[in-house]
C-alpha cells in the first residue's frame, strides 16, 4: 500500500490572517483512489486548508503538491470543489448554470451538455433542467452544486460538509454517487464535523483542532490505537471467572449485558478462553472499539483543556 | 482566456438577453422625450382665471393693465420669449420658473373699483370681505401718486404664493407705469415700440479653418442630453455591476468561482461583459438617432422645409463612444469595489450616493462649458478623471479642444482605471469570501496593501 500514488501532499503549511494563525504547520498526504476524511470542529481551520488546496488562497509557509506538481491555476481544472458556503445564481436556469460552471473548468459545451444530462438523470433532477435555481428546494440545489463540482470529471473531489441540510433520501443518493466516484478511482477529500458519516465513508482521516493537526492515519489504525481494552459481554454462568481480578479492572452492568474494562496489558483472548473452559454460555463477546465520535470528543477536549 | 470569455459571455447575455433590456432600449428614448416635455405640459395647466379688482380712481392704469393682461398680449409675449435664443443659462432656478410663468401666462378677469368718496380703508374692508366670500381672488391698490419714484403698490390675494400670476401682474403694472411716465414726457407708444424694436441677431460659428458655418443652436441641448445619457447609463449599469457582485457574495457562489478561475479574470470578465452590454444599448440609441436625423434631413430637403438639425460629426460619435467606454469602465470598477466591500444592496446604496454626486458634478459642468468651452475652468474640468468622461464629450461637441487635451483627459482616466482595477481586484479577492459583515475602510486599505 505504501507505493500507492499520492494525489495530494501538504507539507508544513501555515496560514495567518493578521495576528490569527488559521492553519499552523499542518502536514498530511492523500493517496489516490481513497476517501480522505478531513475532520475537526467548526473553526478548526478546515476550510482555510481546503481553500489553499484549491488555489483560492496561498499558504504563508509550506508547500502543497497536487499530482506531484506544485499547485498552480492550471491544476484547478483537475479539482472539483463543493464548498461549505455554496450557492447558485438564483435567476439562471439550471442548465445554463451548469454550462457556465463547466466552461469555467474548460469543458466544451458539447461535452458539458452530455454530462449535464447524465448527472441530472443520475440525481433524479432531469425535469428541473430548464427551471431557475430560485425554484429549487434546498436539497435540489445542493445536488446541483454537487453536479457542478464533478461535471468536469476531476481527479480530486473536495466535498466540504456535503450532507448538511439534506434529507435521508438525498443523503443516500449522494453517498451512492460518492461511492461511484471512488470506484472510478477518483480521490475524495471529505470534510465534516459529523463523525458517523466520516466513519462510514473514510479510508483515512486527519483530525485538526485549533489550527493544528491532532492525529491522522488509516481510520482502522486510528481506532485501534484508541482501543481501551473494553469488552461487551453477555453470558450465563460466568460469575466465577469474572471474580478473578488478575485480568479485570472493573465491571459495569448494562441492561443487555456487562461492560468489562480489562487491565491495560491484559489479553482479551485469555478471558474468553477461561470463560469457555468454565462452561459459561456466551451469547456476546465483543471488543469495544471507541467510535470516531468518542475519539474526536476526547481529543478535542484534551486539546482545548 | 477561455474562462475569461466565458465570464464575459455570461455577464453580457445576462443583461442583454432579458425582456427588461429590450423594453428599456425601446422605451427609454420615449421616456426621455416625454420627460423633457413634462415641465412644459405641467406649466401649461392653468388654474381658473384670477378675479382681480384694481382700486384705481381715474382708471388710466386700469385701462393699460386690461390691455397688458389681455390674452392677445400674453400670447405675443409667449411668442417673443420662445424666440429668445439660447436660454439664460445663469438664470437662477427661481428666475427660470418665473420666466416660464411669463411664457405661459395666467388669465385674469379685471374689475375697476373707484373710490367714489370712500376711503381706501373702507374699500379694503369691503374687498377683504369679498375675498373671504370667494367672490374675488385678489386686489391691487394703485396709489394716486403712481408715477412717483416712491409710490407703493399694494397687492392682496387669497393665494399669495401663486407667483406665476403675480409675476405676470407685476410685469403688466411695470409696463403700464412706464408707458404712463413716457406719455407724460410726450413720447407716444408707437414711438416707443419703434425704439424698442429688437435687432435681428443670427449666430454663426467660425471654425478653426476660418469657414463660417450656420450656428449650432442646439449646442446646449445636445451636450446636456449626452451628459445626461452618460450619467443615467453609468448609474444604472454601475449599480447593476454592484448588484451582480453582491449577488455572488450573498449567494456564496464566489467560492465555487474562485476555485475555477482567478478573481481578477472574474472581475474583469464581469466589467467587460457589462460594459459591452451598455455599449450595445447606447449604440442602438445613437445609431437609430443618427438614422432618424439623416432621414429628417433628407425629408426636409425634399419638402423644402428648413428644420435646423444639430450637426453631429462622425468624429464626435467616435469620441463619444470612447469617453463613454472609459467613464463606464471607470465607474463600473468603482461599483465592483463597493460591491465586494458590502454585504447587502442597502449598504451599497449608501456608497452609491457619493458616486452619483461625482457624476452630477460632471453633468452640471456642461453648463459653464457651453458658455465658454475654452475657459480655464472648462479646460480643467474636462481633464479631471471621473468628471471628464461626461464633461469632455460636451466640450468636444461645443468646440473641439486641442487634441493633446483630449488625449491627456483619456490618459488620466485610463490611469485612474488602472489604479481602481488594481485596488478593486485586491478588495474583490478577499471581500468576496468575507461573509456576514461589512468591511471597514481600514480593513479594505489593509486588503489593498497585502499581497
Amino acid at each position: 500500500m505504501n507505493n500507492q500514488q499520492v494525489t495530494l501532499q501538504v507539507e508544513q503549511v501555515t496560514k495567518r490572517y493578521g495576528e490569527f494563525t488559521a492553519v499552523d504547520n499542518i502536514s498530511f498526504e492523500v493517496k489516490a483512489g481513497r476517501v480522505f476524511g478531513f475532520l475537526g470542529p467548526n473553526g478548526a481551520g478546515k476550510t482555510t486548508t481546503i481553500r489553499m488546496i484549491v488555489g483560492i488562497t496561498a499558504p504563508d509557509e509550506g508547500n502543497i503538491h497536487l499530482f506531484g506538481e506544485k499547485i498552480s491555476p492550471s491544476l484547478q481544472d483537475k479539482i472539483g470543489y463543493l464548498p461549505e458556503e455554496r450557492g447558485l445564481y438564483k435567476k439562471m436556469k439550471v442548465l445554463e448554470q451548469l454550462r457556465y460552471f463547466a466552461a469555467l473548468k474548460n469543458v466544451s459545451q458539447k461535452e458539458a451538455d452530455k454530462r449535464i444530462d447524465f448527472w441530472l438523470d443520475r440525481m433524479k433532477l432531469g425535469e428541473w433542467k430548464l427551471k431557475k435555481a430560485a425554484d429549487l428546494s434546498k436539497g435540489m440545489s445542493q445536488k446541483i452544486q454537487f453536479i457542478a463540482a464533478v461535471l468536469h470529471d476531476p481527479e480530486l473531489v473536495i466535498l466540504d460538509e456535503p450532507f448538511s441540510g439534506l434529507d435521508p433520501v438525498n443523503v443516500e443518493t449522494l453517498l451512492e454517487a460518492i461511492a461511484e466516484l471512488k470506484s472510478k478511482g477518483k480521490t475524495i477529500i471529505f470534510s465534516t464535523h459529523l463523525m458517523e458519516t466520516a466513519e462510514r465513508l473514510c479510508d483515512d482521516i486527519i483530525l485538526i483542532n485549533k489550527s493544528r493537526k491532532v492525529l491522522g492515519g488509516k481510520l482502522r489504525e486510528v481506532k485501534e490505537s484508541f482501543g481501551k481494552n473494553l469488552i461487551a459481554l453477555r453470558c450465563l454462568d460466568g460469575e466465577k471467572v469474572l471474580q478473578e481480578n488478575d485480568l479485570i479492572e472493573n465491571i459495569t452492568e448494562h441492561a443487555d449485558g456487562l461492560e468489562i474494562a480489562l487491565k491495560i496489558d491484559a489479553d482479551a483472548q485469555i478471558l474468553l478462553k477461561r470463560l469457555l473452559e468454565s462452561g459459561a454460555k456466551i451469547s456476546k463477546f465483543e471488543k469495544i472499539e471507541p467510535s470516531l465520535n468518542d475519539i474526536f470528543i476526547e481529543q478535542v477536549k484534551e486539546n482545548n483543556g | 482566456m477561455g474562462k475569461f470569455w466565458a465570464v464575459v459571455k455570461r455577464e453580457y447575455f445576462k443583461v442583454v438577453w432579458t425582456k427588461v433590456f429590450l423594453i428599456s432600449t425601446l422605451l427609454a428614448p420615449m421616456g426621455m422625450i416625454l420627460l423633457s416635455f413634462l415641465p412644459i405640459i405641467f406649466f401649461s395647466i392653468k388654474g381658473d382665471a384670477v378675479r382681480l379688482a384694481i382700486v384705481d380712481d381715474n382708471g388710466k392704469i386700469f385701462q393699460r393693465l386690461q390691455e397688458n393682461l389681455s390674452p392677445e398680449k400674453q400670447l405675443e409675449k409667449l411668442k417673443q420669449s420662445a424666440e429668445d435664443p439660447l436660454k439664460n443659462l445663469d438664470a437662477s432656478r427661481e428666475e427660470q420658473l418665473k420666466k416660464t410663468a411669463g411664457q405661459f401666462g395666467s388669465t385674469f378677469v379685471l374689475e375697476q373699483i373707484k373710490l367714489n368718496n370712500r376711503s381706501v380703508e373702507q374699500i379694503q374692508t369691503e374687498l377683504n370681505q369679498r375675498i373671504a366670500n370667494e367672490n374675488l381672488d385678489a386686489y391691487l391698490i394703485i396709489p394716486p401718486n403712481y408715477d412717483a419714484k416712491d409710490s407703493q403698490f399694494e397687492f392682496f390675494a387669497r393665494n399669495s404664493s401663486d407667483m406665476f400670476s403675480q409675476t405676470a401682474l407685476q410685469n403688466a403694472v411695470n409696463d403700464a407705469i412706464r408707458f404712463e411716465r413716457l406719455s407724460k414726457i410726450n413720447i407716444s407708444e408707437e414711438k416707443l415700440k419703434e425704439v424698442n424694436q429688437k435687432v435681428n441677431f443670427s449666430s454663426k460659428a467660425v471654425d478653426k479653418t476660418g469657414i463660417v458655418k450656420e450656428g449650432n443652436n442646439y449646442g446646449f441641448e445636445v451636450a446636456f442630453g449626452l451628459a445626461f445619457l452618460l450619467y443615467i447609463m453609468i448609474t444604472i449599469y454601475g449599480s447593476a455591476v454592484m448588484g451582480a457582485v453582491i449577488e455572488e457574495k450573498e449567494t456564496k457562489i464566489a467560492e465555487i468561482l474562485f476555485s475555477s478561475t482567478s478573481p481578477f479574470s472574474l472581475m474583469m470578465g464581469k466589467l467587460v461583459g457589462v460594459c459591452l452590454a451598455g455599449l450595445t444599448q447606447v449604440g442602438i440609441w445613437i445609431f437609430s438617432l443618427l438614422g432618424l436625423l439623416a432621414y429628417f434631413a433628407a425629408a426636409g430637403g425634399v419638402n423644402g422645409m428648413n428644420f435646423p438639425l444639430p450637426e453631429i460629426s462622425i468624429g464626435f460619435v467616435i469620441y463619444f463612444f470612447i469617453f463613454f467606454l472609459v467613464g463606464f469602465f471607470l465607474f463600473s470598477t468603482i461599483f465592483a469595489l463597493i460591491g465586494s466591500m458590502v454585504t447587502t444592496t442597502q449598504e451599497g446604496s449608501q456608497f452609491l450616493m457619493i458616486v452619483v454626486m461625482i457624476l452630477m458634478v460632471g453633468m452640471y459642468s456642461v453648463i459653464p462649458i457651453v458658455r465658454d468651452p475654452n475657459s480655464t475652468f472648462s479646460t480643467l474640468i474636462s481633464l479631471v478623471p471621473f468628471v471628464s468622461p461626461i464633461s469632455m464629450p460636451a466640450r468636444i461637441f461645443i468646440e473641439t479642444p486641442p487634441f493633446w487635451q483630449i488625449l491627456l483627459s483619456l490618459i488620466l482616466n485610463i490611469l485612474a482605471i488602472c489604479g481602481f482595477v488594481w485596488a478593486a481586484a485586491r478588495v474583490y479577492r478577499i471581500g468576496m469570501l468575507m461573509y456576514g459583515k461589512r468591511a471597514t475602510i481600514p480593513e479594505v486599505l489593509r486588503w489593498i496593501r497585502t499581497n
